[in-house]
């Protein structure tokens, strides 16, 4: 946890979830776990609201609590979950490509509330996508319920671990934490529900609707005293799923820009093969035969076999080796290599920044850098053919940013310096953890931009909003062109410029916050596919 | 001597400068002694951002999201005091606010998150609470005359109150009880006469009256 990540978080949280759950979580963030009332106590905060925000943030996913030996229990908040929240609407949007509405709206559900239970989701998603249509159509339950399967099935959802059945007739007292389990098995299992309604609109305009609704309603009340029939079963968004589709599209764009259209199908369609098979941290997948792939490609491209045997190996033989070959039964077994993907797309972003940042002859001296890894001046000089004094302002420019590090060889024991080479070298991981607390430095500095942007505006914001009310209602009742002018001119042409410039700063930081974040992903990934895991 | 160098007084290093690549005898760059600048210059612009439709979807999801979890029942505001000019619309937009509460599944949350609350107490209190607040309806004089009476009664229970306070180990019930406490006596003082001053018996209104005719001119 840098500095510039608990600054993020504490963004983040203060925005989405207001300032006293903030403050808890930052706390919670920066000290590690801790039990309720050391919190209390080192937050200043009573009681009451610790235990309210701690709730939200539990609700949330951002929270989780352990039982220690000594029975008390302890709150953590990992850092990296929070830091989650910057790409929620990367997480909607992808369910919209591949679900339609239906997927985006229960995804952006989930995420809002953190977890649900089936029937809520499906309930709340029904009466929004009814709001949206025509009058007189309502959305059918039993539709988002099958895209909700679809979406179980294909791992994008998951259950939440669930909380023991607690027995009546137990002797000893329940314990002061409910251990939650997770059953592996049962993750991503639909429980067998017999949902049947429609949407509901928060209002009908048809005497045919109204009777219907208050029907729907008193039974609807009547529902809502029983307990639902999946009680206790929550469900989550899979972050892990949702992360592994993103490495996907990733690699295939690179495999497309590289090569053609055609490659990055195959690349693909083998990704798509092993979707399931391969964990998300696994160092390449499972070994497809060529046979296999040629049978899973879409339906829509003819290729004959030989050709995808060219491309295979031309994928195979490429420097890059996102694909390799492991074995030549089945007409070939290919696999990709998931973390040499990922460290070329880190590289190759870390080469992108260098030239944006410094030029294209830095650029090129970073790159015969990662090339031939350790050089010395004069060879860099000699081998980057740009001259000696652009060359050594241009090294230690990097050096001074933290791009390029000097690595010390000694001829003799007493390391002296002028018995000693000194060779330039690029470290791959340390630089992209450099650039990855920058990008997090960044996205915080947006965000305080933002906030402050919207803050020196707030009176103006207030007012138009104001006005904006007062328009609708107006053309609600029914208002003549002429007044609803008058009400128009209350903002005046000065202060509409303003509203329009303070609208383009603030759509231009957050579009700039979101497209830091795809940088922060290629990096986050990199770096955690070099974490050894046990 | 040893030491010395080249020449006396000049920078000598130890190692062969030639070796970083400075030639001998040339003006080395300057030293910084200070922090780096707040904003340092940069010489290249940035690229400009990417757009498109995607980019846009998601700036619009990003800012709905943002606009969604401000209204959730999960975002807790502190409340302000004085948010600057009191809105006559903030007293509706509570009403609805309230309707808009959230409990989470107790089951799944460690047995000491949820709020304990002393139902037999709570009871006793909150009807004490409404027979002191007299409601709008009534007539003001009437108002302090029911006070009057109350106030005596009231302020032996307070002690009680107290007493039983010092038993209780809650933290909320006590929060709760200082809450009321404080309200009645903030009612009881709603009449410029502070009950405590006058013994049980007095009509302080006649006396004061008597008091006030002599001292007008």
């Amino acid at each position: 946890m840098t500095q510039a990540e608990i600054k993020l978080c504490s963004l983040l949280l203060q925005e989405h979830f207001g300032e006293i759950v903030e403050k808890i979580g930052t706390h919670l963030i920066k000290t590690g776990s801790q039990p309720l009332r050391v919190i209390a106590n080192d937050t200043g905060m009573s009681l009451d609201q610790v235990k309210k925000a701690l709730c939200v943030l539990i609700q949330h996913n951002l929270v989780t609590y352990q039982l220690q030996k000594r029975g008390f229990v302890e709150y953590e908040a990992p850092c990296s979950r929070v830091l989650r929240i910057l790409r929620y609407p990367r997480y909607i949007y992808t369910a919209k490509t591949l679900y339609s509405d239906m997927g985006e709206l229960i995804v952006e559900e989930l995420l809002l509330n953190g977890k649900m239970t089936m029937s809520a989701a499906v309930r709340k998603v029904a009466d929004r996508l009814t709001e949206t249509m025509e009058d007189g159509k309502t959305m059918d339950y039993g539709e988002v319920s099958n895209t909700f399967v679809r979406l179980a099935d294909t791992h994008f959802i998951q259950r939440c671990p669930m909380a023991p059945e607690t027995t009546e007739t137990s002797d000893a007292p329940p314990p002061p934490a409910p251990t939650l389990a997770v059953n592996e098995k049962d993750m991503y299992v639909v429980p067998n529900l017999n949902l049947i309604g429609k949407g509901k609109r928060s209002r009908s305009f048809d005497d045919e609707d109204n009777g219907e609704h208050k029907a729907k309603r008193q039974k609807q009340d009547a529902d809502s005293k029983e307990p639902p029939p999946d009680d206790g079963i929550y469900w989550q968004a899979n972050i892990d799923r949702f992360h592994q589709h993103f490495r996907d599209q990733a690699i295939v764009s690179a495999v497309a820009n590289r090569m053609d259209q055609t490659s990055s199908e195959i690349v693909r369609t083998m990704l798509r093969m092993s979707e399931i098979t391969t964990s998300s941290n696994a160092p390449y997948t499972q070994p497809l035969s060529s046979n296999e792939i040629f049978r899973s490609l879409p339906t829509g491209y003819n290729i004959v076999k030989q050709i995808l045997d060219q491309y295979l190996t031309l994928l195979a033989d490429d420097p890059l080796e996102f694909v390799g070959k492991s074995g030549d039964s089945g007409g070939g077994m290919y696999v990709i290599n998931l973390h040499k993907a990922l460290a070329t797309l880190a590289t190759a972003t870390l080469e992108s920044i260098v030239q944006e940042r410094f030029g294209s002859r830095c650029a090129r001296i970073f790159r015969l850098l990662l090339r031939k890894k350790h050089l010395e001046q004069k060879q860099v000089e000699d081998f980057a053919m740009i001259p000696a004094k652009e060359a050594k302002d241009m090294l230690y420019k990097m050096l001074s940013e933290n791009f390029v590090s000097l690595q010390e060889i000694p001829k003799t024991p007493d390391h002296a310096p002028s018995r000693t080479f000194y060779l330039y070298t690029v470290n791959t991981l340390s630089s992209a953890r450099m650039l990855l607390h920058r990008c997090y430095k960044s996205v915080a500095n947006l965000i305080e931009r933002r906030q402050y942007e919207t803050k020196e505006n707030k009176r103006l914001l207030e007012k138009s909003q104001r006005v904006e009310a007062i328009l609708a209602s107006m053309q609600a009742t029914g208002a003549e062109e002429v007044q609803l002018q008058e009400i128009e001119e209350m903002i005046t042409a000065p202060e509409r410029q303003q509203l329009e410039n303070l609208k383009r700063n603030v759509n231009k930081i957050d579009a700039s916050e979101n497209q830091v974040d795809e940088t922060i992903f290629v990096l986050e990934s990199y770096i955690e596919s070099t974490v050894k895991k046990l | 001597m040893a030491g010395s160098g080249k020449g006396r007084g000049r920078a000598a290093f130890t190692f062969n400068i030639e070796a970083i690549g400075f030639a001998k005898g040339e003006t080395l760059p300057e030293v910084a002694f200070k922090p780096r600048p707040l904003f340092p210059p940069t010489d290249f612009k940035p690229v400009p951002l990417k757009m498109g439709e995607e980019e846009d979807y998601m700036l619009a999801l990003k800012q709905e999201f943002r606009g969604s979890m401000k209204k959730m029942p999960y975002f807790m505001r502190n409340e302000d005091e004085n948010q600057g000019i009191e809105k006559y619309s903030k007293k509706y937009l509570q009403m609805k606010k309230e309707s808009m509460e959230w409990t989470p599944d107790w089951r799944r949350l460690p047995r000491e998150m949820k709020p304990r609350k002393k139902t037999k107490k709570a009871g006793e209190k909150t009807k004490k609470a409404k027979v002191a607040t007299p409601t709008s309806h009534v007539d003001v004089l009437k108002k302090i005359e029911e006070l009057e009476k109350k106030g005596d009664e009231e302020k032996s229970d307070e002690e009680k109150e107290k007493e039983k306070d010092k038993e209780d180990e809650e933290e909320e019930a006590a929060a709760a009880n200082e809450q009321e406490e404080y309200d009645e006596e903030e009612h009881e003082e709603e009449n410029d006469y502070i009950a405590s001053y006058f013994e049980d018996g007095d009509d302080f209104g006649a006396g004061s009256d008597d008091n006030m005719d002599e001292a007008t001119y």
